[in-house]
């Protein structure tokens, strides 16, 4: 688990959802993005996908989609800077 | 209420809405809406409004809350009108004939199917996947709530009454794969429009589901449903444009492509029947593939957006000296707006934050500036304009 990562992750999706008024439950590397665990549409997914390439420079989507369903698997397709 | 049942609605035909499930007689018993318009944000009032109005020979506007209602007028005939979701101005509305709506319906549905509505029940897409699921014996599963309920719920839905058939956007496409996870689905037809399908997403889509026929659906509000396309590859073939199917006829002028159908909107084509699509397209080899569009609306989500109109907006807030806004693009939603802000001297950014989030609360969330950075200019490019593209 890519705990910086991880962390980012969890960072920009507690603001993501407080900008609309949503308060994020805890997060784990299981929470499921768009089946209800959490506050967010795909929309909401969309922006952090983007402010994720924008704090970390890396769009791991630029050659075609990875699947992911959990933050977990989000989170392996970035690589941790040494 | 309503008395007999229309010809275009099956009698075994059955709707489920949430935790509530309609046959026509239940239909029947609903409430006539005043004046001809109804609140089209659930199927069975759209279902029963339509029977009412056909009934009683006059039009009916699917409203969708974009627009003041009143003075609308129904006008002689069954006709229905419907509204676009646009996010430019004033939404436009086009009155079909309703025979002539119906005879853009591609095709009878097989009996026993099991729909899925993901789209709007007051949009065309939303009303064509209700009359194509009406004229069988087929369920139609909704889930109340804006845009056809959110994906989660949409796929909760799905998985319960084991829907065989999904028509939706690519971003809905990609949203409800993530939703569904491993989840098992009969899926018997897997159905792409409303923005171009592109080659990962109809791969991933032939990979997830193998039994299912996959097809994506070209149409437009003005030229109604024109061709589906089903050999699984993105764009249409290169030899349509000399020989088209469905009657059509497609060429491509200064790189937009224009088509003549018989099933286009009454009075929005030129004197030889030649309507301009507004799409950029490209040949390349046997293929046209779709570029964008020529207005420079993108699509987020299933709906077009305008990043200059956006922009326009943010340079009106009480603190901006620049903005721009671009359509970068993204693997969930086809496109998302972002917005990069130069901040006028000693203003803080919390405050300016709260003044550009109220000029686009009223736009649609998909034409809403995501991801909004601050920066002490805006680069431009070598021709001096702001680079409206975005990094690709």
């Amino acid at each position: 688990m890519t705990d910086s990562i991880f962390a980012l992750i969890a960072e920009e999706l507690g603001r993501i959802a407080a900008d609309k008024g949503e308060a994020l439950p805890p997060l784990t590397a299981d929470s499921r993005f768009l089946d209800g665990d959490l506050p967010i549409d795909s929309l909401d997914l969309a922006t952090l996908l983007v402010v994720l390439e924008q704090r970390t420079g890396q769009d791991p989507f630029r050659e075609g989609f990875r699947q992911f369903t959990t933050v977990g698997e989000l989170a392996a397709l970035y690589t941790v800077p040494a | 209420m309503t008395g007999r049942r229309p010809d275009w609605l099956h009698p075994a035909f059955r709707l489920i809405e949430g935790e509530d499930s309609f046959v026509w007689a239940d239909l029947a018993e609903l409430p006539v809406p005043a004046g001809g318009v109804v609140q089209a944000d659930r199927p069975s009032r759209v279902l029963a409004a339509l029977a009412a109005a056909e009934a009683a020979g006059q039009g009916v506007l699917l409203a969708r809350g974009a627009a003041d209602p009143e003075g609308w007028q129904p006008g002689p005939g069954f006709t229905v009108t419907l509204e676009s979701s646009g996010t430019t101005g004033t939404p436009k509305r086009l009155r079909h004939d309703f025979a002539r709506l119906r005879g853009r319906l591609r095709g009878a549905t097989e009996g026993g199917a099991r729909w899925l509505l993901t789209y709007d029940p007051g949009a065309f897409a939303g009303l064509q996947v209700m009359l194509t699921a009406a004229a069988a014996r087929a369920l139609l599963v909704a889930v109340p709530g804006g845009s056809g309920g959110t994906v989660a719920a949409l796929a909760q839905a799905a998985r319960r009454h084991a829907v065989t058939h999904v028509s939706g956007t690519p971003s809905f496409w990609r949203a409800f794969l993530m939703a569904l996870g491993d989840a098992e689905l009969p899926l018997a037809a897997v159905t792409l429009g409303g923005e171009a399908a592109d080659q990962p997403l109809l791969d991933r889509l032939a990979a997830r589901f193998p039994d299912a026929r996959l097809r994506h659906i070209y149409a437009s509000t003005e030229a109604g449903a024109l061709f589906a396309v089903a050999d699984g590859r993105a764009g249409f073939p290169a030899a349509w444009l000399d020989d088209a199917p469905d009657g059509l006829a497609l060429r491509i002028v200064d790189g937009v492509l224009e088509v003549r159908s018989p099933r286009a909107a009454s009075g929005t084509a030129d004197c030889e029947g030649w309507l301009s699509t507004g799409d950029l397209v490209e040949r390349q080899g046997d293929r046209v593939l779709f570029a964008g569009r020529l207005d420079g609306l993108v699509n987020v989500g299933g709906v077009k957006v305008s990043a200059e109109a956006v922009e326009r907006r943010l340079l009106a807030v009480d603190g901006v000296a620049d903005a721009m806004v671009v359509a970068v693009p993204s693997p969930i939603t086809g496109h998302l707006l972002t917005a990069t802000i130069v901040a006028a001297p000693g203003l803080d950014e919390a405050t300016l934050r709260a003044g550009l989030r109220a000029a686009a609360a009223d736009l649609p969330p998909a034409a809403r500036p995501r991801a909004l950075t601050f920066a002490d200019h805006i680069p431009l490019s070598a021709a001096g304009k702001k680079s409206r593209k975005g990094p690709q």
